[in-house]
C-alpha cells in the first residue's frame, strides 16, 4: 500500500504523529508485559515456597509398610545398633543411614525387600546404625526409630520414615506415621519418648561408633565387615554376595 | 561486498537474531531442567544450600524452596515469553551469584556438590567438581550476557514488539537520509 512517493508536508506530519502513537501505544504494551511477567514469576517463586513449606509440613502419607510379624522390641544401648534378625543369622549386615538422605531412601526402595527376605529367611540379621548429620530432622527421625524399635515395631517405622523422607520430621509427623502404623494404637511409651527426645543420647552415640567405623557417608553397607560399593550394586549382585557371605 | 563494514554488519544483523534464538532456548532450557530437578525435593534442595554455610539455616531453607522456582521462572520467559533482556540480566544475576557461591566453597575447602542440578551437599574429599561446575557457570553467564546485549531473536512472543522498534529504527534512518 505504500508507493513511496514524495509526500506532502501534511502527509509527512500525519505520519509522524502516527508514528509518536504507535511508539507510545508499544511502550505501554510492553510496559503491561513486563508487569504481568513481573507478577507471574512473583506468585510462582511465592506460591512455590508455600507449596514446598506444605509438602514438608504435611502428614506422612500412609507407606506401603506390610506390617511385620510381632517384632521383638529391641533394648537401646549407647554406641550398639539396632539389629533385626535372628541371632544365629550367619551373615552380619551393618547399614549406616539418615532418615533424610535421598540416597538412603533410594537404597531403601531399591534393596528393603532383598534385605527383608533374607532376614525373614534367618540368613542376615541386620545391624542398623541411624545416623544424624544432615539436620535436626534427621535426629528427631533416629530417636524416633529408636523409640520404635522398643516398642516393637521398628522395621515398618523405618519404611515408612524412608518413604517420606521429604517430611522434616516434627514431633506431629513423627507420632502421626507411628499412628498409621500401628492402626491408630500407638503406646503412650512412644508418644512421650518421641516427645522427650528420650534417646537423642543415643543418637550422638551412634553418631560417634559410624565416625568410629570410618563411615563418611551414607548410605554406607559392610557385609560381614567387608564394604560394599552402593554405586555399583545391583539387586542380584547383593543377592549373591548375601549367598557368598552365607556359603 | 565481502570487505565492506556495511555489508558485514548487515550480515551480522541477520544472524544474530538466529543466534540469540538459540541462546535463549539453550540458557532457559537449562534453567527449566536445573529448576526441574531440584523442585521435586525440597528437603534435598534446602540442604543443598545448607552445605555452602552461606546463609543461616532460615534463609537456607527459604533459597531451597524458592530458587527452584525462581530457575524455573526466568526459564520459561527465555524460552516462552522472552522479555529476554531483563530475563537474561536475571539469569546472569544468578549465574554471578552461583559462581561466587561454589568458588567460595572451594576457597574454604568444603567438599561438596553444588546441587546445581539437584542432589547437592557433602561429597568425599576426592569427589568434588568445582572447576567443571564453574566453567559451566561462566558459560552459561557469558550466553547470558549475549542476550543481554542482542536481545533480538526469532520464535518470542516478544519478537513483534521489538522488530517493531527496530522497523522505526531503520525508517528513522531513512527518513534522515533523504533529508
Amino acid at each position: 500500500m505504500s508507493t513511496r512517493r514524495p509526500t506532502s508536508s501534511r502527509a509527512a506530519r500525519d505520519r509522524a504523529r502516527e508514528a509518536r502513537e504507535q511508539a507510545a501505544q508499544r511502550r505501554r504494551e510492553r510496559r503491561t508485559l513486563i508487569v504481568v511477567a513481573a507478577a507471574l514469576v512473583l506468585v510462582l517463586v511465592g506460591g512455590g515456597i508455600l507449596l514446598q513449606a506444605w509438602r514438608t509440613s504435611r502428614s506422612p502419607s500412609a507407606a506401603a509398610v506390610a506390617p511385620s510379624a510381632a517384632v521383638t522390641p529391641i533394648a537401646i544401648s549407647n554406641g550398639r545398633p539396632l539389629v533385626f534378625g535372628s541371632a544365629d543369622a550367619p551373615v552380619t549386615i551393618r547399614l549406616y543411614e539418615d532418615f533424610h538422605c535421598p540416597h538412603c531412601a533410594d537404597f531403601e526402595e531399591t534393596y528393603a525387600s532383598t534385605l527383608d527376605a533374607a532376614v525373614a529367611a534367618g540368613t542376615v540379621s541386620i545391624h542398623f546404625y541411624p545416623m544424624a548429620f544432615i539436620d535436626q530432622g534427621s535426629a528427631a527421625a533416629a530417636n524416633a526409630m529408636a523409640c520404635a524399635s522398643e516398642a516393637g515395631f521398628g522395621p515398618a517405622y523405618s519404611t515408612g520414615l524412608f518413604a517420606n523422607h521429604t517430611l522434616q520430621w516434627s514431633t506431629a509427623q513423627l507420632i502421626s506415621l507411628a499412628d498409621q502404623i500401628t492402626g491408630g494404637a500407638t503406646p503412650a511409651g512412644f508418644t512421650a519418648c518421641v516427645q522427650q527426645g528420650s534417646h537423642l543420647p543415643w543418637v550422638q552415640s551412634i553418631n560417634a561408633a559410624a565416625d568410629q567405623a570410618g563411615v563418611q557417608q551414607t548410605p554406607t553397607m559392610f557385609i560381614d565387615d567387608r564394604p560394599v560399593d552402593i554405586t555399583t550394586l545391583t539387586v542380584d549382585s547383593l543377592k549373591q554376595k548375601i549367598a557368598d557371605a552365607a556359603a | 561486498m565481502t570487505s565492506s563494514p556495511t555489508a558485514r554488519r548487515g550480515r551480522f544483523a541477520r544472524v544474530s537474531p538466529w543466534i540469540s534464538t538459540v541462546v535463549r532456548v539453550l540458557l532457559g532450557g537449562v534453567l527449566l531442567a536445573a529448576g526441574g530437578l531440584k523442585v521435586i525435593d525440597p528437603q534435598s534442595s534446602v540442604l543443598a544450600v545448607r552445605a555452602y554455610q552461606l546463609v543461616p539455616d532460615p534463609i537456607a531453607t527459604l533459597i531451597g524452596w524458592g530458587l527452584p522456582f525462581a530457575e524455573i521462572a526466568i526459564g520459561l520467559l527465555l524460552v516462552v515469553v522472552a522479555l529476554t533482556r531483563i530475563a537474561a540480566i536475571a539469569a546472569a544475576v544468578m549465574m554471578v551469584v552461583f559462581i561466587v557461591s561454589v568458588s567460595s566453597a572451594a576457597a574454604r575447602g568444603l567438599s561438596i556438590d553444588c546441587g546445581c542440578f539437584g542432589g547437592g551437599g557433602q561429597v568425599a574429599a576426592g569427589q568434588t567438581a568445582y572447576g567443571a561446575e564453574i566453567a559451566r557457570d561462566i558459560g552459561l553467564l557469558l550466553m547470558a550476557v549475549w542476550l543481554v546485549w542482542r536481545p533480538q531473536s526469532r520464535y518470542a512472543l516478544e519478537h513483534d514488539l521489538e522488530r517493531d522498534d527496530h522497523s522505526d529504527s531503520d525508517t528513522t534512518d531513512l527518513q534522515e537520509d533523504r533529508t
